[in-house]
């Protein structure tokens, strides 16, 4: 375990980390009159500019959209689509497409302009904003922060409690009880579970020797400890409610993978510019999935797909969410704001308005607490995390098992031993059952950047330069974990990079 | 005939109005069966309204025999309708229209009564809870009564899930008379403890008919708290200073007794409300807790035999 100290850096580092500064309303006003509609110079700016300067790859990207557009099977598509009303008007010609689709707008200049806007227009809002929950902790954790105004007391006693595991004789009863419960929801698991191997010892096993890390939470309101159970329970049974169809490609005529990649890039971007919640980055990519598993949809809409699924994943995960013209400056005005109102109908009613996707960010925050809240291994985790949002391979898995993968690798990465019962407990999965994710990521982190955007994202030094370390990570060490893996036991052996 | 046609339904009297949303009673075309129908408009310029995006998708999780459930939703573009099951009145006009047999004050409404509506409350709030979801603006208007005498929580319009750790939230939140210290003072990191003072607020005035604290702004909502329950101190609440709305200017007054305003409550009555309105919200009961007060006694003895029978019949 590392140190307590670290946990003090948590607060004010994750603040950092989730992204401190979002978009109010009234900044997202500010954005549209005062500061003159910055998202849309962004793109236009960048649009020109860009070109020389990353020719390759916006030249890339283009090709692989402008290659689908050419074979476009429009008469299939059409007659799918001609009955579903809403979604199918083409207005938005394909060349204009292309701009707003491919991220090359994103980077350069643009997203200084942006950037610098940040700064500018976040002072204000500091000051609407008061720091409200530090009563509790005592810190002042500024404004958002999620899982962190608490953990620094927690932390500490929590150190030194767990210390020598076999002092835990006192929580015991408590321990069974809740032993019961993650027993039931490991037999839920149990019919998605890829590979269950006989060889190996089941979460239940594993487990018995796990600590209780939740009876120290009790007089913390905010992980209210007396409901932890019931919800994480109720959340392994959510999520398996909401998977999209792993092999909806199958059914889109007009569609590839490599395109959602593309898109889920660029939305990245404009998340990261609307300073939105981690939340709403999964829910926004749940909705997308979820909705194309169901829908047949053209090229020239697939953008109008993603920006809405951001309007409404906002709207339900936000305080405050940005106006619809924002989305639509984002876009370049490939669409209108009646396109975005419209979409927004058809998409909810594919949805049946089932908006109950338990957040991979939860799952996430719940192994974190089974490491002390180490922001350096969450950090590493929540990039991770997202490249089950742009690896379409990722999709026919949990967000709970990504969750768990994602800690899994982070800590190996970071050289923080081994996953041992009181991880396995709060991730509820053993190590045996995260190795296929787990290989899956780091076949990713092992093969060439095709996410630019995201990749660009983490390598700044607010993530702690993740994407990058990973990947060094990755080019040491996975010939190890991607040849040999079947014959890798599940020794818990921690390669330091 | 098409059921999800608003035509389908015949709009009845208007049942109420609220911020966003007007309520018909209405009748189904085919069944006949009555219907609440809760139209929202459409804001040309944002589309649908968070709130209800939010209402309804937490509503379609929320089966449960104390919350109102949703038949179906009618989207078209310039209004949205969800059509809810009937309940013949709310709370606030259920008390303003009982008179006590056993006399009383106008308004309040008998022991048995109240205690039957607190513990469907409470099993509805558990619900929730237990399903990760805050109500955040529990108060008798939103609380539903049928001929039968159940209840049913309604309108989660400000409702959220959360995670855990519970995420910040905006502290506009709960009506006024109902709404918690903590948020009053400021906090945005509440948590199901909120939907607790609610719920406290909502048992005295049943007992007494009227409303427990009915301030008029947040600063004097927060002085009719402390007339009642003492002003806090950094003693009595350790952090209360680094509240944004903190006052060092606040009259100091001492806590009273339950007791004295609520001479009707019973002792384990009043214990259960003393352990609900707590000024500090770690030290509330939760809702689980509550349902196991002994003031419910003979609700958790008819839960139990149920339990029993149905174990026998398997």
């Amino acid at each position: 375990m590392p140190p307590a100290r670290t946990a003090r850096r948590v607060v004010t580092d994750e603040n950092a980390e989730t992204g401190t500064q979002r978009l109010t309303r009234a900044k997202a006003a500010a954005l549209e009159t005062s500061a003159g509609d910055p998202p849309k110079k962004a793109l236009a700016t960048k649009r020109s500019t860009t070109a020389p300067l990353n020719g390759t790859i916006a030249g890339r990207k283009r090709t692989a959209l402008a290659d689908v557009s050419n074979v476009t099977k429009k008469d299939a598509t059409e007659n799918v689509e001609g009955k579903k009303g809403a979604l199918e008007k083409p207005t938005l010609s394909r060349s204009a497409k292309p701009a707003g689709v491919t991220k090359q707008p994103a980077r350069t200049n643009s997203t200084r302009t942006v950037l610098g806007q940040k700064t500018t227009n976040s002072g204000s809002s500091d000051l609407k904003r008061p720091a409200s929950g530090s009563g509790f902790a005592g810190q002042v954790a500024k404004k958002r922060n999620t899982s962190s105004s608490k953990p620094p007391m927690v932390v500490d006693d929590e150190d030194e409690e767990n210390a020598p595991p076999a002092t835990n004789g006192v929580k015991s009863s408590v321990e069974i009880k809740k032993k019961t419960t993650t027993v039931n929801s490991t037999t839920t698991k149990a019919c998605l579970k890829p590979d269950e191997d006989d060889d190996y010892p089941s979460l239940e096993e594993v487990i018995k020797d796990a600590k209780d890390l939740d009876a120290e939470d009790v007089d913390d309101p905010l992980m209210v400890a007396e409901y932890v159970h019931e919800i994480f329970d109720y959340m392994r049974e959510l999520e398996i409610t909401t998977m999209p169809n792993p092999s909806y490609m199958d059914s889109q005529t007009d569609l590839e993978w490599k395109m959602r990649g593309i898109l889920v890039d660029w939305l990245l971007e404009v998340h990261t510019r609307f300073r939105l919640l981690p939340e709403t980055l999964f829910l926004t990519v749940n909705i997308i999935d979820r909705f194309l598993s169901s829908k047949v949809v053209q090229l020239d809409r697939l953008q109008l797909v993603g920006v809405t699924a951001m309007f409404i994943a906002s709207k339900y995960e936000e305080v405050l969410s940005p106006h619809v013209q924002n989305f639509v400056h984002v876009a370049d005005d490939g669409f209108s704001e009646t396109e975005i109102l419209s979409a927004e109908r058809f998409v909810l009613a594919a949805l049946d308005y089932d908006l109950s996707y338990p957040n991979p960010m939860n799952f996430l925050r719940r192994i974190s607490k089974a490491d002390s809240y180490d922001i350096q291994t969450r950090t590493l985790g929540k990039y991770l995390l997202e490249i089950g949002c742009l690896d379409h391979r990722f999709l026919k898995y949990r967000p709970s098992l990504l969750a768990a993968a994602a800690m899994y690798l982070a800590r190996m990465a970071l050289g923080r031993g081994e996953w041992d019962a009181t991880l396995s407990k709060y991730a509820g999965y053993t190590e045996q059952e995260i190795q296929p994710v787990f290989k899956l990521m780091v076949d990713y982190l092992h093969s060439p950047v095709q996410h630019d955007a995201f990749f660009r994202k983490y390598a700044s030094k607010k993530f702690l330069k993740a994407s990058i370390v990973l990947r060094q990570w990755a080019k040491k060490w996975a010939p190890k974990y991607l040849d040999n893996v079947q014959d890798q036991p599940s020794s818990g052996k921690t390669p330091r990079s | 005939m098409d059921k999800r046609h608003p035509s389908s339904f015949q709009q009845l009297e208007k049942l109420g109005e609220g911020t966003y949303a007007t309520v018909f009673k209405g009748r189904n075309g085919q069944t006949g069966a009555f219907v609440a129908l809760k139209e929202i408009h459409l804001d040309s310029e944002e589309g649908t309204p968070s709130t209800a995006i939010r209402e309804i998708s937490l509503m379609k999780e929320l089966k449960h025999e104390n919350i109102v459930s949703l038949y179906d939703v009618i989207h078209t573009e310039n209004k949205l309708m969800l059509v809810f099951e009937y309940m013949d009145k709310d709370l606030k006009k259920y008390m303003d229209s009982y008179h006590n047999p056993n006399g009383g004050p106008r308004g309040a409404l008998d022991a048995p009564t109240i205690k039957s509506f607190m513990w469907q409350l409470m099993k509805g709030v558990a619900f929730c809870h237990d399903n990760r979801v805050l109500h955040r603006d529990l108060k008798p208007q939103n609380l539903l009564i049928n001929n039968q005498g159940q209840l049913k929580l309604a309108d989660f319009g400000l409702a959220r899930a959360f995670g855990i750790p519970v995420n910040t939230f905006s502290n506009e939140v709960v009506t006024l008379w109902y709404r918690a210290p903590d948020v009053l003072l400021g906090s945005r990191t509440y948590n199901t403890s909120i939907d607790i003072w609610s719920a406290g607020c909502i048992m005295a005035e049943m007992f007494t008919g009227r409303p427990l604290f009915p301030g008029t702004t947040n600063e004097d909502q927060l002085l009719k708290i402390f007339r009642l329950m003492g002003t806090p101190s950094e003693r009595s609440w350790p952090g209360i200073s680094q509240f944004p709305e903190y006052k060092t200017t606040w009259p100091v007054y001492a806590t009273q007794e339950l007791r004295n305003l609520l001479p009707s409550v019973d002792a384990a009555g009043l214990g259960l409300l003393g352990q609900m309105l707590q000024m500090r919200p770690e030290m509330r009961c939760s809702a689980q807790q509550a349902l196991q007060h002994p003031w419910f006694a003979e609700f958790q003895q008819r839960e139990a035999a149920r339990a029993g029978q149905q174990a026998a019949f398997r």
